[in-house]
């Protein structure tokens, strides 16, 4: 088996760094699955730095020469699917059992994972809501009036994101339209808690997982990442926030009813 | 509690693992883990404590994780993150953010800091099953290694200062490789 070139050794496995942060795997997981891919490969001395923004990685080739690269991360998704296949990846190329041809072509495949298709990621957001909001204590017809907005939240925020638009704006745009869309849902008698219909169907785009691994981040040791994803967490629920509220505001002043 | 809220926490989980991408084979144990979580959660909410509901919660999760791990050869993490889904202070969040932007500091803060011992308390609960988990998977790995030596990692030749140099880092590596 012939030597990899240590530079496309760091560039695979920065990318397999940057494809485990960007599915939104822990910190640590990144660094070590860089370490993991250039010490099988024939690196020494991996050294990776990650935060939830970008990933640096540098280590020794054959020669003896150090190799380092830096990557940015934009977008951060959570997609299990592709965690599990890097590690799998990583645990192959361990063992022996892959080559770095074989590891280079299923990270590209990971890449390119089309996932579910679209009308069962709508019916899972419908569910995600729709449950939330009876297990938070909403009545049936709260339930029936969350599942839909939460549809329309998934696809609402997947399509602005497509085209660009900062996670900020679009949690805006969630936040005032799940909160309009169950008011107008509660005056016209559907919905008989609107508040909870809300919680429920804003439960798609709340940073509960988030706020949850930056803490498991800095108590991994992973101090600039979990603050990184502190802030991260702070700001996406200002932005809800603004949006519902804007949404509430407008509400009274159109007389509809004060909340 | 009402029993029927077990079943609302796994269908809403399960909801969310679909957009979280998680694969239907892996989706029995996320959702076992997500009722059995709010389940010892209400339990010892019901009891007083709803911080200690959270970790007690959270580790039982994570344990459930982590043998499922083992079982199933994929990272804890794919369940982990999936079941803590109804415990998780999203709403928490975004009512602290709320009670800001409508001018009630007080309100918010008194919210905020609960939703960071919620928070906090869950990632508590999870950290201590994985140290567990990875304490136990290195304590098997050292035992492996004592009774047969492995062939240990062929890395070509030429590969310089090679892994000689950091004994301890074999166990250290294959503990990463089977803790997660």
């Amino acid at each position: 088996m012939p030597e990899p070139n240590p530079e496309d050794v760091l560039l695979l496995a920065s990318d397999a760094a940057r494809l485990v942060l960007a599915s939104g795997a822990e910190t640590y997981r990144a660094e070590e699955t860089a370490q993991a891919f250039c010490s099988a490969l024939g690196g020494v001395e991996a050294e990776c730095y990650a935060t939830p923004t970008g990933v640096l990685l540098s280590f020794f080739g054959p020669d003896g020469r150090s190799r380092s690269i830096v990557r940015r991360i934009k977008g951060r998704s959570m997609n299990l699917e592709r965690i599990a296949g890097i590690h799998a990846l990583t645990r192959d190329l361990y063992a022996g059992r892959a080559e770095f041809h074989q590891a280079a072509a299923g990270l590209d495949a990971l890449e390119r994972l089309s996932g579910y298709p679209a009308a069962v990621t709508l019916a899972g957001a419908a569910a995600a809501a729709g449950f939330f909001t009876l297990l938070y204590g909403g009545a049936w017809n709260d339930a029936l009036v969350a599942a839909p907005v939460g549809a329309l939240l998934s696809r609402l925020t997947r399509i602005l994101s497509r085209h660009g638009i900062s996670d900020f704006f679009t949690n805006i745009t969630g936040g005032a339209l799940a909160a309009l869309a169950c008011l107008a849902a509660g005056l016209a008698g559907w919905a008989s808690g609107p508040d909870t219909a809300i919680i429920g169907s804003i439960m798609l785009l709340v940073p509960g997982v988030a706020i949850t691994s930056a803490i498991r981040d800095t108590i991994a040791g992973d101090l600039v990442a979990g603050v990184a994803r502190g802030a991260d967490a702070f700001i996406s629920a200002a932005g809800i926030s603004i949006g519902a509220g804007a949404a509430f505001g407008l509400w009274r002043l159109a007389g509809l009813g004060a909340l | 509690m009402n029993p029927l809220e077990l079943l609302w926490a796994a269908l809403a989980t399960a909801g969310f693992a679909v957009l979280f991408h998680l694969r239907p084979r892996d989706l029995p144990l996320a959702v076992v883990g997500a009722s059995l979580g709010w389940w010892i959660f209400s339990a010892v909410r019901a009891a007083g404590d709803p911080a200690i509901g959270y970790f007690a919660a959270a580790a039982a999760i994570g344990f459930l994780s982590e043998l499922g791990a083992l079982v199933f050869k994929k990272p804890a993490f794919l369940y982990m993150v999936c079941s803590i889904l109804p415990l998780v202070p999203g709403s928490g969040m975004y009512n602290t953010m709320l009670q800001s932007v409508r001018g009630d500091f007080p309100g918010s803060l008194a919210i905020g800091f609960s939703t960071l011992q919620a928070a906090g308390a869950i990632a508590a609960g999870l950290a201590v099953s994985s140290a567990l988990a990875r304490l136990v998977s290195l304590a098997a790995a050292a035992r492996r290694r004592s009774v047969e030596p492995p062939p240990g990692p062929q890395i070509g030749p030429g590969s310089g200062r090679g892994f000689e140099d950091d004994s301890g880092g074999d166990a250290r590596r294959s503990g990463w490789i089977s803790a997660k």
